[in-house]
């Protein structure tokens, strides 16, 4: 038999995603995305993003299957995400999901959309070794896992014990001044600052944070140190030197991140790390992996920034490997949880 | 045998589903009145259906589906499963106003003479209520919308004339009968609960018949929640 085909769609937070995907190799990655209608808001508001997400899910559907010449009848399995991420906008892709497996006749499984965004590096550089480290970072969610098995056996080391990495980028571009969503404007303003100019804290780095979060993260106190820092120069009168504050803040986050990460890969006898979420599109971040993996000999796979964003095929690549790895697909009944464990890889 | 069957679903105050042939014999139901487990109960009672009518997934012809108004979270559920599964049997789906099936089952039920006016409501939460006022017709098969629909807190459907000399119908009846019934000609709390799916295909058949739109568009009737942000809070004091 040939390579399982799996639909999968994504509808955790702003992005309808719509992909299919054989085996590991992608056919078509659909995404339709309402960020424009969050964008005054200053964030992602749930029933915007819901009512966009019952608009776009059967064009989004139309159109992957129609760009990867595929008939809905052909397909062997439906994926969706359960969880974590907005109750709302999960509610739609879970429904769609459940009503095209019971009108296909197909299994349905219900998967973990964190693991899907270490699983949709399987797309682009094939398989997994046998073991590897995932650091998922984005607006929602940074977390370090290590992965055994992609489909059977994911281990959560650690996860942020306040604001994700791109939440915290987020809130420093409102206080800075700069556009929603803040990232990539601090990520382009820190290219041309100096890292070293102003030492923002690390948190949970010291030697007494190592017995219980020596995998956590934490950039709530970053965050705020970040805006003591610019409130104190404004309040003087001096002008704030945008491109130090983004570079130096920028460094913190990339430090932290990829410090823990090496190590839990040292300790944990990993050669290869995986980066994914819509965070790892951060050059700082970046360049910082790319440079500490090197000295340590470990192996970086990085996907392209379109498999990094929210998408179906991470969802569709984590769906064909529990359609290889032979586990029971879901039931109709399955809820969906919006901070589902991240054991779990499927429900 | 070419496909003949309708599938039909509501999830405006519940969970309800049937499958009909196109004349409207009822093949078979399911319904579940826990209100907020929509997600999890719809999928389940659409594989019962099929499978209490031997019926093949292929074998629908056309999928209707009640448009509310509704909380939204319900709502969509009803609704994007409804266009799923037409999707995959490449059928049709017709949209149809829950508060109508109501109306033409409480107007059955209650066994309403031609002229009789109805006011369906149901809970919109936040203390309000949606509502749709209907006149009974020649005969108890046929009503015609005459105002709505719409969302308003109770005591602004009783000050505004829209109960007056009506029969208030519907799951909202139960909520707030003591704010109604004043204005109203009766409050049937209890005769009607959730809109049946094959009335509602019975709707549809007969829409489609006149021409009429049925678009399986929500109805909301409500903005989205959501605040532009003032200016940024300073972390000192």
């Amino acid at each position: 038999m040939s390579e399982p085909l799996v639909l999968g769609i994504e509808t955790s937070c702003d992005e309808t995603g719509v992909a299919l995907v054989r085996g590991r190799e992608l056919l078509f990655d659909a995404v339709a995305s309402s960020m424009d209608e969050h964008a005054r808001f200053g964030g992602i508001i749930p029933e915007i993003a819901s009512r966009a997400h019952l608009e776009a899910m059967v064009p989004t559907i139309r159109r992957a299957l129609a760009e990867a010449d595929v008939d809905l009848a052909e397909v062997d399995a439906v994926a969706v995400t359960a969880g974590p991420g907005l109750q709302g906008p999960l509610t739609i892709g879970a429904s769609a999901a459940k009503a095209l497996s019971v009108a296909l006749g197909k299994p349905l499984y219900g998967v973990n959309h964190v693991i899907g965004h270490a699983a949709v590096d399987e797309l682009v550089h094939g398989a997994f070794p046998e073991r590897a480290m995932a650091l998922v970072v984005s607006g929602g969610h940074s977390s370090l896992l290590l992965v055994d098995d992609i489909a059977t056996s994911v281990t959560e080391l650690g996860s942020t014990l306040d604001d994700a990495a791109g939440e915290a980028f987020d809130k420093v571009g409102r206080l800075l001044g700069l556009p929603y969503p803040g990232g990539p404007h601090i990520d382009r303003l820190a290219r041309e600052g100096d890292p070293t100019a102003i030492r923002f804290p690390r948190a949970l780095t010291l030697p007494k944070d190592q017995a219980e979060h020596a995998y956590d993260f934490s950039f709530s106190g970053l965050k705020t140190a970040v805006a003591r820092w610019v409130e104190a120069r404004r309040d003087a009168g001096e002008e704030i030197p945008l491109h130090d504050v983004a570079a130096s803040f920028a460094a913190a986050v990339a430090d932290v991140l990829t410090a823990k990460t090496i190590r839990a890969c040292e300790l944990h006898g990993v050669d290869t790390l995986v980066v994914g979420g819509g965070f790892s599109a951060n050059s700082q971040l970046r360049d910082m992996a790319a440079e500490r993996c090197a000295e340590a000999g470990i192996t970086l796979r990085i996907p392209p920034i379109r498999y990094c964003t929210d998408n179906g095929a991470m969802i569709a690549a984590l769906g064909s490997a529990l359609v290889r790895a032979d586990v029971a697909p879901s039931s109709l009944d399955i809820p969906v949880d919006s901070s589902m464990p991240l054991t779990l890889t499927h429900v | 045998m070419p496909a003949q069957l309708v599938l039909s679903i509501d999830t405006s105050v519940a969970v309800a589903v049937a499958l009909t042939r196109t004349d409207g014999t009822v093949l078979a139901e399911r319904s579940s009145d826990a209100a907020r487990l929509q997600a999890e109960r719809l999928a389940p009672l659409l594989a019962e259906v099929l499978a209490e009518a031997g019926a093949d997934p292929q074998d629908v012809a056309k999928v209707v589906v009640g448009t509310g108004p509704a909380p939204f979270t319900g709502l969509r559920v009803g609704l994007v499963s409804a266009q799923t599964f037409a999707l995959a049997i490449d059928a049709p789906v017709h949209g149809v106003c829950s508060l109508d099936a109501l109306a033409l089952q409480a107007a059955s039920t209650l066994g309403l003479e031609p002229g009789t006016s109805v006011l369906v409501v149901t809970d919109a939460k936040r203390r309000e209520v949606y509502w749709g006022r209907y006149s009974v017709g020649a005969d108890a098969a046929t009503l015609v919308r005459t105002a709505g629909p719409g969302v308003a807190l109770p005591a602004a459907l009783a000050e505004d004339g829209t109960t007056t000399g009506a029969v208030v119908v519907g799951p909202g009846a139960s909520l707030y009968g003591d704010v109604l019934a004043p204005s109203s000609a009766a409050v049937h709390a209890d005769a009607v609960t959730q809109p049946d799916p094959a009335v509602l295909a019975r709707l549809a058949s007969a829409a489609a018949a006149r021409g009429d739109d049925l678009d399986p568009a929500p109805l909301y009737l409500r903005r989205p929640d959501a605040q532009v942000p003032g200016a940024s809070k300073r972390a000192t004091g």
